[in-house]
């Protein structure tokens, strides 16, 4: 009762009526606490075991709550984090030895030791084959504990760029005792992990409140208190910056980057992506088995004009299967754009205006900035040289499974993320006949591939990528399109760094005075 | 009339019975004889075919249909749904904890629309052979041809971002804690004496429900015109505009309860598409509700958790027609001696 009595007027007037006006003004906008932060997200975690999923666009809360072993900065450079130091003990690169740091806390205070280490990467996995980092840390087949801090990677064969997947996607640490005494869903109710902020509130599909972790080894960050908001439309997201709701807005449409440009209250970052759009050539589709029909259709996309129209030419045309600049890229090679040569070549091929060459092209829609403009604008451009496009709309889920299963009717567009930069993450996995994720499946680089991934790292070994890279563009075995471009757009009042893999740190994020 | 109520409540829930059973295997069957494989999201790319096969064993994929269904049947009857494929937890503690906003929005949505419609439709008869009404008319064909995800968005862009006045996104601030209890937060905060946040959640209801309304209140009021000119050529009307009764006085004591029934059907019968409604307005609100849920489900092809929530969506439409079953015999007393 005594709850009732201290209600004000205007609250009871507002409880017993239900009128929205009286509401209104604890509600504009603008009042900002200086230690939280409100970040419109385009995600929701799919699970809150980081080492189920391989969810490129949820690393972001992984780092906040779990940390990450190693670290990857914006220009691809593989940093110490949990994993203080590192070397291979061996010349095969089968052995790996890893010192943690000795001042890493769980959020239930207990010690972060090499045996939640094992237990995350070799016990679990070993144990229940839908974790995915089951499939990425395959040939790791034992951690051998020598000291709470200082562990030996074992691997089944030369792995010279393990150590490249210790700051990548799964490959998190999670504490084994606790894990062992809640089980699966206990876990996933209340997830703990060793990073610089622990989950205090999770409404799925809606947001994610973190809070600082005053044991983190690295300090308690200065932005006390962080909330994800799981807003999957992108004009939400515009809604929620412009409105000045939240204080970060992360992938926003381009256009309405642009525009949010003019706003004084904002700063908009535009930086291109760790990340490729692409072409998937499934090589068991017989059309395709001719280079001439490959080379064809590669030659007729025009690139640049594609950059162009739905990246306000920020976005930068793709000659090989990296980014421009990263170890994989080829410099000075061009694929030429050119329509007349392109008709000329589908005509080799036995194709033309007068006998359409008859396609599949399949696209998801909405997955990726402008995913299904791009493959529209693609289709129109290959209709101009004779080729009767039917499009297909289909989802990632379903692009897996067709792709897995070898049965993809047609091309595929698709956006491959490398957080890492390194070759093997484009061109490796991508060409490789023996894995699920190739489309095209040329024999010859099934030997080819698997010795490039035990070649010792190093700069014979870059070029044989190139070489491969190279090659595949040549022979149009994939299509490389573009490097696309992400944005984030801030409050004045908040600094937090871009990176190219997408990340938003609010460990790294200031709120100026 | 208690009696009366209690036997035809009997009769829709023995009803429904066979026709939620019919439903389960309708969608059962279809799901599993789509062209999806769940296992492609579930497992590593780089999965071995015994891992596959270890994995499709683990979940009873490897099974016939029937003997699956008759598996998931059982589960179901005991309360397990089973396990969603992409998020690894129990279908049932996903519903359970969406279906709750999913009502309190729909509900909230439908008293908006009642809100509209009854005056509209009242507005509409009382002006009926005048400019106004064909003015009015022409307005509400316009909101009907608006869907309510467009009405959600222009009033996003209006009173969210344009006055800034409401809130957009969730169902509270990020600094409410969301108590347990019913999961309909108006009821939870009242239980908990939590006033500002009964008015946080509140003002974060009003976009969606607003939407909702908007896009379902023009059928309302058309279907209540059409049925106050109906029966204002009933007998009983004329009898009382003999007597001198107030126009006014014959809408309101006589006309409107008899034009009622008409209306309920339609809103029970639209109502299942206001839930369904419910799928876009929550994506675009950032809502976490059963229609969210959806969106996510179908995209990772989890046959388990879209099982689920295909089952509450029949059983909630089921449950709705029974409770307005109840109300016809509440509302027209020709029913209770039937």
């Amino acid at each position: 009762m005594s709850a009732i009595n201290e209600m004000t007027k205007r609250e009871f007037v507002s409880l017993m009526l239900g009128l929205p006006a009286t509401t209104f003004l604890s509600h504009i906008a603008g009042a900002q606490s200086a230690d939280t932060l409100n970040i419109a997200f385009m995600a929701d975690v799919q699970s809150w075991d980081p080492t189920a999923v391989t969810f490129p666009v949820g690393q972001s809360i992984f780092k906040c709550v779990y940390d990450s072993p190693l670290h990857y900065s914006s220009d691809q450079k593989l940093q110490p984090r949990q994993i203080a130091s590192r070397k291979w003990l061996d010349d095969a690169s089968t052995r790996l030895e890893i010192n943690l740091r000795d001042d890493i806390f769980f959020h239930d205070g207990s010690k972060l030791t090499t045996e939640d280490v094992k237990y995350s990467w070799v016990e679990r996995p070993q144990k229940d084959k839908r974790l995915a980092i089951a499939g990425l840390l395959q040939d790791l087949k034992d951690v051998e504990i020598q000291s709470p801090t200082k562990a030996v990677l074992v691997y089944s064969k030369p792995s010279p760029s393990a150590e490249f997947y210790l700051g990548f996607l799964t490959v998190y640490i999670i504490p084994k005792s606790y894990h062992q005494k809640v089980g699966d869903e206990g876990f996933l109710a209340k997830p703990i992990g060793a990073g610089p902020y622990k989950l205090v509130d999770y409404q799925r599909g809606s947001r994610i409140v973190l809070e600082a972790f005053d044991k983190y080894w690295g300090g308690a960050p200065a932005i006390k208190s962080v909330t994800f908001q799981a807003l999957p439309e992108a004009s939400t997201r515009v809604a929620a910056i412009e409105s000045g709701r939240v204080d970060v807005a992360v992938q926003l449409p381009f256009r309405e980057a642009i525009r949010l440009q003019s706003k004084p209250e904002l700063t908009v970052d535009i930086f291109p992506q760790a990340e490729i759009y692409m072409l998937q050539i499934p090589s068991y589709v017989d059309t395709f088995q001719n280079k001439d029909v490959r080379t064809a259709l590669h030659m007729a996309i025009d690139k640049a004009a594609l950059a162009k129209a739905f990246f306000n030419n920020i976005a930068r045309p793709l000659q090989v299967l990296a980014t421009p600049g990263s170890t994989g890229d080829v410099p000075g090679y061009t694929f030429p754009f050119d329509r007349k040569r392109a008709a000329a070549t589908l005509e080799k091929a036995g194709f033309g205006k007068g006998k359409p060459l008859q396609m599949t092209f399949c696209t998801t829609n909405g997955t990726f900035p402008n995913d299904y403009e791009i493959a529209q604008a693609i289709a129109a451009m290959w209709r101009q040289i004779g080729v009767d496009v039917k499009m297909e709309e289909i989802t990632v889920a379903k692009y897996l499974e067709l792709n897995h299963a070898a049965k993809l009717p047609g091309i595929m567009l698709y956006s491959w993320a490398n957080a890492t930069g390194d070759p093997e993450n484009y061109s490796g996995r991508i060409l490789n006949p023996a894995l699920r994720f190739s489309a095209w499946k040329e024999p010859a680089n099934a030997d080819r591939i698997a010795k490039l991934f035990a070649m010792k790292l190093g700069e014979e070994r870059l070029a044989e990528y190139r070489a491969l890279n190279k090659d595949a563009s040549e022979n149009s075995w994939s299509i490389p399109l573009l490097q696309p471009a992400a944005n984030m757009v801030t409050k004045k009042s908040v600094t937090i760094p871009s990176y190219s893999q997408g990340y938003v740190l609010p460990a790294e994020a200031k709120r100026k005075a | 009339m208690f009696k009366s109520l209690i036997n035809v409540a009997a009769r829709r829930f023995a009803g429904a019975i066979p026709t939620v059973l019919l439903l389960s295997m309708v969608v059962f069957f279809v799901l599993r004889a789509l062209p999806a494989d769940p296992l492609a999201l579930l497992l590593p790319p780089n999965a071995t075919e015994a891992d596959v096969e270890t994995v499709r064993k683990s979940l009873g994929l490897d099974r016939s249909i029937i003997v699956q269904y008759l598996i998931w049947l059982g589960d179901a009857l005991g309360g397990n749904l089973g396990t969603s494929i992409s998020f690894r937890e129990p279908v049932t503690a996903l519903l359970a904890n969406t279906l709750p906003a999913t009502l309190e929005l729909s509900l909230v949505g439908l008293i908006f629309a009642l809100i509209i419609s009854i005056p509209g439709g009242l507005l509409l008869y009382g002006t009926r052979g005048t400019i106004i009404e064909n003015i009015l008319d022409v307005l509400v064909v316009c909101m009907l041809s608006i869907p309510a995800f467009l009405w959600a968005i222009f009033l996003m862009l209006g009173f969210g971002v344009m006055l800034g006045w409401l809130p957009f996104s969730g169902r509270v601030d990020s600094g409410i804690a969301i108590p347990s209890g019913t999961g309909f937060l108006l009821i939870d905060y009242i239980l908990a004496f939590q006033w500002d946040h009964w008015r946080n959640a509140w003002s974060h209801l009003i976009l969606p429900a607003s939407a909702l309304a908007l896009g379902f209140s023009p059928l309302v009021i058309r279907v209540l015109r059409s049925s106050l000119l109906e029966t204002s050529e009933d007998h009983y009307v004329m009898v009382a505009r003999q007597r001198g009764l107030s126009e006014r006085q014959i809408i309101l004591a006589h006309m409107l309860r008899n034009s009622a029934l008409p209306t309920i059907t339609l809103i029970v019968a639209q109502f299942g598409f206001l839930f369904g409604g419910t799928l876009l307005v929550e994506t675009i609100f950032s809502y976490p509700g059963i229609g969210n849920l959806m969106v996510q489900a179908v995209r990772n092809h989890d046959l388990p958790l879209i099982q689920g929530i295909a089952l509450v969506f029949c059983v909630t439409t089921l449950l709705i027609n029974t409770i307005v079953d109840v109300l016809y015999v509440v509302l027209n007393p020709k029913l209770r001696r039937a």
